[in-house]
């Protein structure tokens, strides 16, 4: 079992590796950076899709069924990322693409010094916001901070800001629902 | 009774000897008749009274002789018989006052017993009624309890019912407020204060 788990270690990270090579010899910073955020895309998506996940590693299906599966499906992702996906589930192991994913966050900050800010608000950021989260990340991380936008009006309001899983949540809708947590949790209410 | 029946028979007896002596010597009773008359009417006739007194005496011996004891053992056994009797008698009584005690024991026995079953019927029915008692008391208690307890938990569901929703309005109304009223300067106002006073990404 020891072998098997350092050889898919190993697995893992050839295939976080040639990843990162591809999409960054294809389009540098920018390619690698949409490489990210499409492959946690796709991990969302095989988490909520069950049936996709099972159909890319079914043994009942051909290596050229689960790759052409891949190619349709993801038809209009970066072709680095699309092509080492269509391998792992060649390979049947497309089950392992949150573990490379991991291993891909780690290799932007080893090989390209950055650390990528996932910012999520619901109003486009201007360059006075920006240059202040940056510094913000900068100065927490020790790094060279890329900040990622994305607007999402669900939120209400405020920034949720996320590197590599370490959230700091300063949305609107997050304030309201704790509030609106602490109005339910409230039980002197009816005690008159 | 039956001893002086005896000694008339014994006397009747003695006076048939005499009758009879008087039978065997007629010759001597005539002789006597034809000299009475003055003092000798009143004295015995010597001629007539030796012959009775042997007559007497024989008989007296014969009497003495055969009668007497006959008639003692007669008389002995008779008081014997009686004293048997008596003795029978008295043990009879003996035993039927022993009997009599022991039916009156064993009465007097009875009589407690069945004033003990009684006795403990009567507690066994007023435990028994205490215990009916005290399970009705308890299962009232219990449905009174059970009762309450789902009357507060209503009152806290619905309590808990009315506070969410008055939450979830509360909370839709603000974010309805908050969408629709800020302008994209304010919230960019607001990001900024948020990421000055958010805490660091290493969570210090």
């Amino acid at each position: 079992m020891a072998t098997n788990r350092l050889v898919v270690k190993e697995e893992v990270a050839v295939f976080a590796s040639v990843l990162f090579d591809s999409a960054n010899g294809a389009g540098g910073q920018e390619a690698v950076l949409q490489v990210r955020e499409q492959m946690a895309e796709v991990i969302r998506l095989m988490r909520s899709d069950l049936d996709l996940t099972m159909a890319l590693s079914n043994p009942d299906f051909t290596p050229e069924a689960r790759r052409a599966l891949v190619e349709n499906v993801f038809a209009e992702c970066h072709l680095a990322f699309r092509e080492v996906l269509a391998v792992m589930a060649e390979r049947g192991q497309a089950d392992l693409l949150p573990r490379v994913n991991d291993e891909f966050r780690a290799l932007l900050g080893e090989r390209l010094g950055i650390c990528v800010v996932d910012v999520t608000t619901a109003v486009p950021l201007d360059d006075g916001l920006r240059q202040l989260i940056t510094e913000k990340a900068e100065a927490d991380l020790g790094k060279k901070a890329v900040l990622r936008e994305r607007i999402d009006r669900s939120i209400l309001g405020g920034i949720i800001m996320d590197v590599d899983g370490n959230y700091i949540d300063a949305s609107m809708i997050s304030q309201l629902n704790r509030a609106r947590n602490v109005l339910k949790d409230t039980t002197d209410g009816g005690e008159c | 009774m039956h001893v002086k029946t005896r000694a008339n028979k014994a006397v009747a007896q003695a006076a048939f000897g005499a009758l009879a002596l008087n039978a065997a010597f007629p010759a001597l009773a005539f002789a006597s008749e034809e000299e009475s008359g003055g003092l000798s009417a009143i004295l015995p006739d010597m001629a007539e009274f030796i012959p009775m007194l042997i007559a007497f005496i024989i008989l007296w011996i014969i009497l003495a002789k055969f009668g007497w004891p006959m008639f003692a053992g007669m008389l002995e056994k008779r008081e014997n018989t009686i004293r048997e009797a008596l003795k029978k008698s008295e043990e009879a009584q003996i035993e039927s006052e022993r009997v009599l005690a022991e039916y009156q024991q064993q009465l007097a026995d009875a009589k407690t017993q069945s004033a003990q079953i009684i006795a403990d019927a009567r507690a066994v029915g007023e435990a028994v009624k205490a215990d009916i008692t005290a399970q009705a008391q308890t299962e009232a208690a219990d449905m009174i309890a059970k009762a309450k307890a789902a009357i507060e938990a209503e009152k806290k569901a619905a309590v808990a019912e009315l506070q969410s929703s008055i939450a979830d309005t509360s909370v839709d109304v603000a974010a309805r407020l908050i969408g629709e009223d800020l302008t994209e300067g304010e919230h960019r106002a607001i990001i900024e204060r948020y990421v000055k006073e958010a805490g660091s990404f290493n969570g210090n």
